[in-house]
């Protein structure tokens, strides 16, 4: 297995440009958020202008915080006056002035909202349920993910908990074929005893809770999936996982899976051990390995940092890209005994899964990409144009909830090195598909 | 220039770095245990014996410790007159080495002495971890300071005139260290004077006493002369002395504000044939509250507000007693926080898992114990009966002159209290004795300011927890009650262990300028 994955990269590059093309050809003008033209050209705006995007970040997030307009715009203004960037000194003279105040208010209030609306198909499961029928009737799957704040006792994980049973009940109720049903969850909300020197009191906090969701996605003929959070409580993340999955009584559902992070510098091991125990474990589903890069870099780079250790992270974009690539091929050899999910925006990164997919002859039973709603909605469509499976995954939750979230996706993807940030601001499809 | 970096800690996050903590502990064990003597100039003293025991399991010895009288203070004085001579002579480029020595042997030492304070002090792992790291980081810091500082400062220059200002080492000093910090605070104030050029007499914590030998161990195998550093372990007798002898020039303190106050006093009562004034460089403890104001992420506040005032048992300095909370968020921050309080896990220092560790021996338990029973707690976490442990204890709405929002508790002990708005908040902290650290949870620029501004305390932190200061970055101590002032591991704190000297030279010769 070792031996196919390191010749094949070379013969590859040719059926990756051909793939991207296609699909870059397949979708509208590059933009970074499918939305109207205005805000377009703000989030242009903003990855040229880092003070003016710090402003406006901290704005987003203080937001739900707000209970008053005029409580909205005090923050909003005292953001701006505090950049040092021109644009938002200019808008501070407009928020500091009394008459101004109340429309601004309304304005950027509603532009947060909008903006949320936009990642988060709405407030609950039933709330959700119009927009995921909706997406479903249009051939597109989806997995729901529950925001909400974070869990700091027993009382808000069991509420977690309930949550995520109401959602995996009211989606199965309005599901229109098997399979159809898909739900991430995250670990660190079903406990609060998560501890980074201590993996056995997460372990044990969130095990009842998880336990029981797999029964409820089991009953209802539901995948659960569990996201990887930062690298503090990946051990216990995954251990839990695999150990409740070993059960004799889920070896016949639900279908579950679980998620490697490539920018760990330690996920080819990961990986080994992933797989080592999907070998060993048959199931009836086979166990699903999404593949991401990961989405607490700046989180793990300073906390690194700050205890003087080395990252546990590539701290070069290259290399984090080359190691996707890399776990990509081997978890597509792997296949039928995992599932795949590539996870990514990227466009080489995704072509070149299926590139290798197509080689290997692996198709739509044991591969699908992965999107994140309102981030990768053209990318979405592309894919699915072309006869491959694409996935969205759906936040649901409140705007309180939703926009830590929010100011996560707004930050990772207006950084000036992610991928969708250069689609966006028109880097050339050829560079953009070159191998990292 | 300065090269400091902070020594790394310990990754115990990964399972390897713990088993290898825990292999270390059990070599510990296997030693207990520890002898610790008076070390008196170049003579080893017995004396009465005292024990140190492990507050998570007090029927163990940690270590046997010989105390020191009124007599033996004398004697380590007169060894460290001559100390002082040999110790302030030597180039300060030498005592920066021997300091830099004592910080690599403390660096192999590593985990060792991180579970000799799981032991002796009842640290858990990582504060334990974090101790040793600071002892190492202030050793480190202290010797490029010093080097710094030898150069003197630049002065004004008229033709004919060379001016020149040096720093030249106080004298004698005196170190009362707590137990809290058994090795970093001990390092700290002994490497500061250390560093200096001044000849130390340390009286460390009668709790702690083999992890304050730990570090002068070090400094003697680094280089540092035996009669230039002293070890007096005991009780309240050699430290009375130790403040009260006319030879002593400097004393330094961490503790609590009585003995701190105390210390002043006797300090500043002139003896006859002293030849010149005590300087008393104090550190005494708090009472710091955490502002929350009604913008603040209260998802960042309830882990910000635990570790704060639970991580070792709130028996920090810097740890918070007081949350002054906005009214707007006041309810529903109490009910997160009630239901938060029972999630930490109390037990002892040496499982990973512990979040609560018992406090230091059975007087504090006691103490702490008639603050927690004096009223009705919002909500309590777990307690045991093996150890010294409290319950975390979170109360709520007590009135204003109730002893829990008064006094120094230094337990695992917080109270709520709801304010009308930060200005309110910004009174209440006002009006208190102490000022050490204070909190903030705001994402409100002009807050931020309005709270910086008016704030006492010396040490302000912003969206995060209030304790964990590092050499360096965060340097450390407060106003008022608090202390004297001086800012551990900054870059002013050798300041206070000399004093400046300045040579003025006629350069004329017979009306000519050479
Ligand atoms: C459906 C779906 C589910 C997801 N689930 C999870 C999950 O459970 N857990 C999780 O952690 N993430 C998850 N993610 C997020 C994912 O990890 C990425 O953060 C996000 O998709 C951006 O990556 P990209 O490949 O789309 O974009 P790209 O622009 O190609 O990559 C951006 C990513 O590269 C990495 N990076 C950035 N700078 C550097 C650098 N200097 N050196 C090395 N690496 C760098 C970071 O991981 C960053 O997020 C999910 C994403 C999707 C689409």
């Amino acid at each position: 297995m070792a031996a196919t994955t390191q010749e094949r990269p070379m013969d590859l590059e040719r059926p990756i440009k051909e793939i991207g093309t296609d699909l870059a050809a397949r979708m509208p003008r590059p933009r970074l958020v499918s939305t109207a033209r205005v805000e377009q050209r703000m989030t242009e705006m903003l990855m040229k202008d880092p003070a003016l995007r710090a402003a406006l970040f901290r704005f987003v997030d203080v937001r739900p915080a707000c209970d008053t307009p005029a409580d909205l715009i005090r923050h909003l203004h005292e953001f701006l006056e505090e950049a040092e960037s021109k644009t938002a000194q200019r808008a501070s003279t407009f928020t500091g002035r009394p008459l101004a105040r109340r429309p601004i208010a309304a304005v950027a209030g509603a532009g947060v909202k909008r903006m949320a609306q936009q990642f988060i198909v709405g407030e609950d499961a039933k709330d959700a349920l119009p927009e995921i029928t909706k997406l479903w009737k249009h051939g597109v799957e989806t997995t729901v993910d529950l925001l909400g704040e974070a869990t700091v006792s027993e009382t808000e994980a069991d509420v977690y908990m309930r949550r995520c049973e109401e959602t995996l009940r009211a989606l199965a109720g309005a599901a229109t074929k098997p399979g159809q049903v898909n739900l991430s969850v995250k670990v660190s909300a079903l406990t609060p005893l998560l501890r980074p020197t201590a993996p056995e009191r997460g372990i044990e906090g969130a095990r009842p809770r998880l336990e029981h969701l797999l029964r409820v996605a089991k009953e209802v003929g539901a995948h659960l999936h569990v996201d990887m959070e930062s690298f503090d409580t990946r051990e216990a993340i995954t251990e839990l996982t695999l150990d409740l999955l070993s059960q004799p009584e889920f070896a016949d559902g639900p279908s579950a899976g679980i998620v490697l992070q490539a920018y760990l510098v330690e996920s080819p091991e990961h990986l080994d051990h992933l797989l080592d125990w999907a070998e060993r474990t048959p199931r009836t589903h086979p166990f699903v390995i999404r593949l991401v890069k990961g989405a607490y870099w700046d989180h793990e780079v300073v906390q690194a940092a700050q205890n003087g250790w080395a990252p546990p992270v590539f701290t070069d974009r290259r290399e984090c890209d080359r190691n996707f690539e890399q776990l990509t091929r081997r978890l597509i050899d792997a296949t039928p005994t995992v599932r795949v999910a590539i996870a990514s925006h990227n466009l080489r990164s995704i072509s070149h899964a299926a590139a290798y997919a197509d080689a290997r002859g692996v198709g739509n039973a044991d591969l699908e990409f992965q999107i994140l709603r309102g981030l990768g909605d053209d990318t979405q469509a592309a894919i699915a144009a072309t006869g491959r499976q694409v996935r969205a995954y759906c936040p649901v939750g409140d705007l309180v909830a939703g926009m830590a979230y929010l100011v996560r996706r707004l930050l990772e993807n207006t950084a000036n090195d992610s991928f969708l940030a250069a689609h966006a601001s028109g880097t050339d499809t050829a560079e953009l598909l070159e191998a990292p | 220039m300065n090269t400091f970096r902070n020594e790394p800690l310990l990754e115990l996050r990964r399972s390897t770095v713990r088993n290898e903590a825990l292999a270390a502990l059990a070599a510990l064990d296997a030693k207990l245990p520890l002898e610790v003597p008076m070390l008196i100039g170049e003579d080893v003293v017995q004396g009465q014996v005292f024990s140190s025991v492990d507050p998570s399991a007090p029927a163990t010895v940690v270590a046997n410790a010989h105390a020191a009288t009124a007599a033996h203070v004398g004697d380590a004085i007169t060894a460290a007159e001559r100390g002082q001579k040999v110790w302030s002579q030597r180039p300060a480029s030498e005592r920066a080495a021997a300091l830099s020595r004592a910080a690599g042997i403390l660096r192999s030492r590593r985990y060792e002495l991180a579970a000799l304070a799981v032991r002796e002090a009842g640290k858990p792992w990582a504060e334990a971890d974090g101790d040793v790291a600071e002892a190492i980081d202030f050793l480190e810091y202290y010797a490029q300071g010093a080097l710094a500082l030898d150069g003197g400062r630049p002065l004004i220059q008229m033709p004919g005139e060379r001016n020149a200002m040096r720093y030249v080492a106080r004298g004698i000093t005196g170190v009362i260290a707590p137990w809290n910090f058994p090795l970093a605070i001990a390092a700290g104030m002994v490497s500061a004077a250390l560093a200096t050029g001044n000849a130390v007499i340390l009286k460390p914590a009668e709790q702690a006493p083999a992890c304050a030998k730990a570090v002068v161990d070090a400094l003697h195998a680094g280089g540092v002369p035996l009669e230039a550093l002293s070890f007096l372990p005991g009780g309240d007798e050699p430290g009375k002395a130790l403040v009260a002898d006319p030879r002593i020039h400097t004393i330094v303190f961490t503790g609590s504000c009585a003995a701190g106050l105390n210390i002043l006093q006797t300090a500043n009562t002139f003896v006859p044939g002293q030849r010149h004034i005590k300087k008393v460089i104090a550190e005494m403890g708090g009472k710091n509250a955490i502002i929350v104001d009604s913008d603040a992420d209260l998802d960042d506040v309830v882990p910000g507000l635990l570790k704060s005032a639970f991580a070792f048992a709130g028996q920090k300095c810097s740890a918070a007693s007081r949350a002054l909370i906005h009214k707007a968020v006041a309810d529903e921050l109490a009910e997160r926080l009630a239901g938060a309080i029972s999630t930490l896990r109390v037990g002892p220092a040496a499982d990973f898992g512990t979040d609560v560790p018992p406090v230091i021996d059975i007087a504090a338990q006691q103490r702490i114990q008639g603050y927690v029973d004096s009223a009705r707690p919002l909500a309590q976490g777990d307690t045991r009966d093996d150890g010294f442990y409290v319950a975390p204890t979170l109360f709520h709405g007590l009135p204003a002159d109730h002893k829990v929002i008064q006094e120094e508790i230094f337990g695992p002990v917080l109270s709520l209290e709801t304010v009308d708005n930060v200005e309110h908040a910004c009174d209440l902290v006002d009006a208190g004795g102490f000022a050490l650290t204070g909190g903030l949870f705001s994402r409100s620029p002009r807050t931020i300011e309005y709270v910086s501004d008016r704030t006492p305390v010396g040490n302000l932190y912003i969206n995060r927890e209030i304790t964990g200061a590092m050499v360096g970055r965060q340097p450390f101590g407060g106003g008022r009650l608090s202390g004297t002032g001086p800012k551990a591991g900054g870059p002013d704190y050798l300041l206070q262990f000399v004093e400046a000297r300045a040579v003025t030279e006629n350069t004329v010769r017979h009306g000519l300028v050479v």
